[in-house]
């Protein structure tokens, strides 16, 4: 919490902006100069990002860490406040981990207007830094919508034949959550003038913020709204598809490693926090739409042609899981949804990774075309059997642990909505614990099947016999993953451990504000009591209890 | 305040120097450029005769004859712009001059500087597209000075009469400069459509004055706003079923101008017909002007609650017409394939989301019109932008507003089509953009008060729509393959035009508090 750290935060956040002006004022022709430069900011930022973990480390004890406080526009009371703790921390370090990488696997892939693309990718890097770190909902927003554009131009400009309408309805979809978001939020703001006389978009007043039931209800429904289409929970996925098809390579990769991140990380920072009486209503439902999107995401992703729309499918299933251990709001079941979120973020960029090196090989990403692909690409095959296997969940790689943990904590789900007195909808929630685990079967089924028909059996197309195997350079953009792949899997406390007490933290205050919530309609107010850690929700049993105190930004 | 003071003068400086601006343009086009050769006054508009080397001995900073009026106008406007800075500093407490006739407050001098601004934007537009397009003509200057002389007057009014003048002044002039492009028939059209429909508005307007006037006695707004005090006109007047209507026609009057749906009939026409950049200046600073009337007259005039609430008060009356107006004017938007017209529909639509903030007015008061100032002087830096790209990017042969017509605008002019998606992601709401933080604004007051949530949901729900046919021109330029070669026009004016209203744009999205605060210093009003 020193000035350092936040000043890097800062740095971190608006380096590749800097780096976009500096793109712009470099001569068009110069396209390896552009990459370069790309890949040198990017790099930058990663390294700079790995800096703030011992920052992050010292305020373990669950509070912010880096805040950047400064006004901006004094007379609305709109600060441009950032932060950091350990739930967003990764997400950041997940976001500048990917850019280096996509910037090194379009090398190739994109040859037309390489400076315009490679801005566009350091706004978005901006953008998405920024939307993590945020901790002014003003500011959040702002850095949300930000960045919407240079991701529509990405898909719009360098993506394939339907981008025009893939690209519109990408932005119609989100920009449909986010407008209703951004009335809520205004309400909140005006809320929070009413019950302390202070303008102010800050997330720390406004989580002190009491609110009536049915404020909370509406409130939540609009932030809720714009989080579901962002992760994409069923039935607001269908964007998601059509997004990932026409995307370039290096789009689906920031798409499915990092924006899908929002919709889940929009929800546990914002949604639930805010409004946890409307959470305890929501929460069966939604456990139920992302148990249907599970178990429908699979078995469509089953039934897919096309690898890339595959994967895009197998992403609505994944995220199903986070959406589910959200819901289960248990220390055990989040802290797997958030590491859930980062197996996701490294396996998923990984498996488009690989689907772009077969298609800048074949132009074709149809699963009958290949066959037998292991004998021409050795190398190739090894790095796509181990980001498969990672996407099923295999012990040891990246996506075991966090489905575990959801799992472990959806089993719990029922003991904890009936201390919190959540009504209980459907059955019982070992019931909801089968049915997500026919999803990891079935993710084992899908991913499998379409591995064996694409890299194994006999190699009867001719276009395939002369398939070359992974340029140095593309092995540089899979070691990255690889390294994140078994770093998750192995050592999963090393995020675990800063994850954690943020999750706590957040759920003990959640717990207290739920207690609080009036009835009806009385003029709003603010919590008296800093959170108090006692009263954590739903811990599960045999977890350690959180250190220390849970006091909001000093 | 019987005597006349000097002092007067000195307040309404701004307004005197447009208006002996454009005096002086007039006179200085019959005696110099127009003498012996009718091309600028009859309507040979022959491109030869403007290019004769005796006509360009009026001297020329741009490089073609006509600059000089266009150096000269501009020149008047700075100084205007000046003025206004000296005359915000003077009037810290609003003041009524010219017995009654005209009040200086800080809203008149901020909604002068929106006009100045508008105006200023337009003139650089226009030179290169008149020149372009061979119709070019002295007057146009004269005319636009003329225009924004009507606005500042319809700023400072304090009394109905003023204010109708000041209608007069602005709409006349522009009037004429809708039909200026006169071998343009769609020209002549809206020109004749907006001339009709506008003198039926006045007349309207005029009709509600004198009921007002017939009914109460006065026809000062400043002492219809303290209606039952002693001294002026009694209580009773606000039952009276005349004065009601007076009031009604009164509003209809101003709905016209501001092109609020279902009064909006005349704009597409005029808007799409006009020379583009006298479009830009009608969107802009011809709006800004109505709502600053329309504003201030529900602010004083009728700021009573016997006529702001209730079923018939105009609480209800501005919620239906922003609802109406968003709604209508981006359905409408939606399904256009011509640009100009597109836009036109689209600054209909503005005038809904600038209606919520002026329903807003009712339940917050002075609270609300900080908000609308931004949202106008944002609004005009975004449309005249839009308008400029538009005219800038078709030739004389080649109008190029058919959205077809962009396919691929990007690969060839990059810069242009880069403040083209900033003007309509402003358009659109979307940060970091003047016309986001003008929503935002907007809406903000809306959400401070109960009972308004439902419209800002509509407005929110129409930005949606409308980030639809906006992304659909951005979608034209950067993803689709170049169509026909494009030849824009060669104007330094119009190029500067389009730098000068994305700098605009994109600074008071990323960095507005200094206009917040000045935004909320300018709502001081006499009365409430």
């Amino acid at each position: 919490m020193t000035f350092d750290s936040s000043l890097l935060l800062f740095i971190v956040t608006f380096l590749p902006l800097l780096g976009a002006f500096m793109l712009l004022a470099m001569p068009r022709e110069e396209e390896n100069l552009h990459r370069g430069t790309g890949l040198a900011i990017t790099l930058i930022t990663f390294i700079c990002s790995l800096f703030l973990i011992p920052d992050a480390a010292t305020a373990k004890a669950g509070t912010w860490s880096a805040v950047l406080d400064w006004k901006w526009i004094e007379g609305l009371g709109i600060h441009f406040k950032l932060g950091l703790d350990g739930i967003s921390l990764f997400l950041v370090l997940l976001a500048t981990f990917l850019m280096p990488v996509v910037v090194l696997s379009a090398w190739r892939a994109v040859t037309r207007k390489v400076r315009e693309f490679i801005i566009a990718l350091l706004v978005l890097e901006t953008g998405m830094i920024g939307a993590f770190v945020a901790l002014d909902l003003f500011v959040f927003y702002l850095f949300w919508e930000v960045m919407l554009v240079p991701m529509y131009l990405i898909i719009g400009i360098w993506g394939g034949d339907r981008r025009m309408m893939a690209s519109i309805k990408f932005v119609l979809y989100t920009l449909t959550g986010s407008l209703l978001m951004l009335v809520a939020i205004i309400y909140l703001y005006v809320q929070h003038h009413q019950a302390t006389g202070v303008w102010s978009f800050d997330y720390d007043n406004f989580r002190n913020l009491v609110l009536t039931t049915n404020e909370q209800v509406w409130c939540f429904l609009a932030f809720a709204l714009a989080f579901c289409i962002k992760v994409p929970l069923f039935p607001l996925h269908t964007w998601l598809p059509d997004a990932h098809v026409e995307a370039p390579t290096a789009g689906s990769v920031i798409l499915a490693g990092v924006l899908l991140k929002f919709g889940t990380y929009g929800l546990l920072r914002f949604a639930m926090p805010l409004f946890p009486a409307a959470v305890a209503l929501a929460a069966p439902y939604l456990t139920v739409l992302s148990l249907i999107g599970i178990v429908y995401g699979s078995l469509v992703a089953w039934s897919q042609t096309d690898v890339k729309k595959m994967i895009a499918y197998s992403s609505v299933a994944h995220l199903g899981f986070v959406v589910l251990g959200l819901m289960a709001w248990n220390g055990r079941a989040v802290d797997g949804a958030m590491l859930q979120n980062l197996a996701h973020g490294v396996s998923t960029p990984g498996l488009f990774l690989s689907i772009g090196v077969l298609y800048e090989r074949r132009h074709t990403r149809r699963i009958d075309e290949f066959g037998g692909l292991w004998a021409q690409m050795p190398r190739f095959a090894t790095m796509f059997l181990i980001i498969t296997l990672a996407s099923i969940g295999l012990p040891g790689l990246s996506g075991f642990v966090a489905e575990f943990l959801v799992l472990l904590g959806t089993f719990d789900a029922y003991r904890v909505w009936r201390d919190t007195g959540m009504p209980f909808m459907f059955g019982h929630p070992k019931v909801a614990g089968a049915i997500a685990a026919t999803g990891v079967i079935l993710g084992a089924v899908y991913m499998l099947f379409m591995f064996q028909r694409v890299m194994f059996g006999p190699n009867n197309n001719p276009k395939n016999k002369h398939l070359p195997d992974l340029t140095a350079r593309e092995v540089v953009v899979f070691l990255p993953i690889l390294l994140g792949v078994f770093w998750l899997g192995v050592r999963p406390t090393t995020f675990l451990d800063h994850i954690d007490p943020a999750v706590r933290r957040t759920l003990s205050q959640f717990q207290q504000k739920y207690a609080e919530a009036p009835e009806s309609g009385k003029t709003p107010r603010m919590l008296v009591d800093a959170p108090n850690p006692a009263q954590g929700a739903g811990r599960g049993p045999g977890q350690a209890q959180p250190a220390g105190g849970t006091q909001g930004v000093p | 305040m019987n005597q006349f003071d000097s002092s007067w003068l000195g307040l309404t400086a701004p307004l005197n120097v447009v208006a002996v601006g454009g005096i002086l343009l007039l006179l200085f086009e019959s005696f110099t450029i127009g003498r012996g050769a009718p091309a600028g006054a009859a309507g040979t508009h022959g491109g030869a005769q403007d290019d004769r080397p005796a006509r360009r001995g009026a001297g020329s900073l741009l490089g073609h004859p006509r600059a000089f009026l266009a150096t000269v106008s501009l020149i008047v406007l700075a100084l205007a712009a000046f003025l206004e800075v000296s005359v915000w500093n003077t009037v810290t407490a609003p003041q009524v001059i010219y017995r009654g006739m005209l009040v200086v407050d800080r809203w008149s001098v901020f909604l002068g500087m929106v006009f100045i601004v508008g105006a200023a934007l337009s003139v650089l537009v226009a030179g290169g597209f008149m020149r372009e397009h061979r119709f070019e003509f002295g007057e146009f200057y004269a005319l636009v000075l003329f225009s924004t002389t009507g606005m500042l007057i319809l700023a400072h009014a304090a009394d109905l009469v003023t204010l109708f003048i000041g209608v007069e002044a602005m709409s006349l002039a522009v009037y004429v400069l809708v039909g200026s492009w006169r071998h343009s028939a769609k020209s002549s059209e809206g020109a004749m459509k907006y001339f009709l429909v506008g003198a039926f508005a006045s007349a309207v307007m005029l009709y509600g004055i004198a009921l007002i006037y017939g009914t109460s006695g006065t026809s000062s707004m400043l002492a219809l706003a303290e209606i039952g005090r002693p001294g002026r006109p009694p209580v009773e007047v606000l039952g009276e079923p005349v004065f009601l209507v007076g009031c009604f026609f009164l509003v209809t009057g101003l709905a016209f101008k501001v092109a609020a749906v279902p009064f909006h009939m005349w704009a597409p026409d005029a808007y799409e017909g006009a020379p583009t950049p006298v479009t830009a200046f009608m969107a802009a600073a011809v709006k800004a002007a109505a709502f600053g009337a329309l504003v201030r007259v529900l602010a004083t005039a009728m700021s009573r609650p016997e006529l702001t609430f209730g079923p018939s008060g105009w609480a209800v009356v501005s919620a239906v017409l922003a609802t109406l107006t968003m709604s209508v004017g981006n359905l409408a938007a939606l399904r256009q394939d011509n640009i100009k017209r597109m836009l036109a529909y689209s600054s209909v639509a503005h005038a809904g989301y600038l209606l919520v903030g002026v329903t807003a007015m009712a339940f917050a008061g002075a609270e609300a019109r900080g908000p609308i100032l931004y949202y106008l002087l944002g609004y005009t830096f975004t449309t005249i932008g839009s308008f400029a790209v538009v005219a800038w990017y078709g030739s004389r042969d080649d109008e190029r507003q058919h959205i077809d017509d962009w396919a691929g605008m990007a690969s060839r002019h990059p810069a242009a089509a880069l403040a083209m998606t900033v003007f309509l992601l402003s358009l659109g709401g979307i940060p970091p953009t003047a016309g986001f933080f003008g929503k935002f604004y907007i809406f903000r007051v809306a959400l401070s008060r109960p009972g308004l949530g439902w419209l800002v949901i509509v407005a929110v729900a129409n930005s949606l729509v409308s980030v639809f046919y906006y992304l659909r021109v951005v979608s034209t330029m950067y993803f689709r393959e170049l169509g026909r070669e494009p030849t824009p026009i060669q104007s330094p004016g119009m190029v500067g035009s389009m730098f000068l209203a994305a700098l605009g744009t994109l600074v008071l999205g990323l960095i507005p508090s200094w206009l917040v605060e000045l935004a909320s210093q300018a709502t001081m009003f006499l009365a409430r």
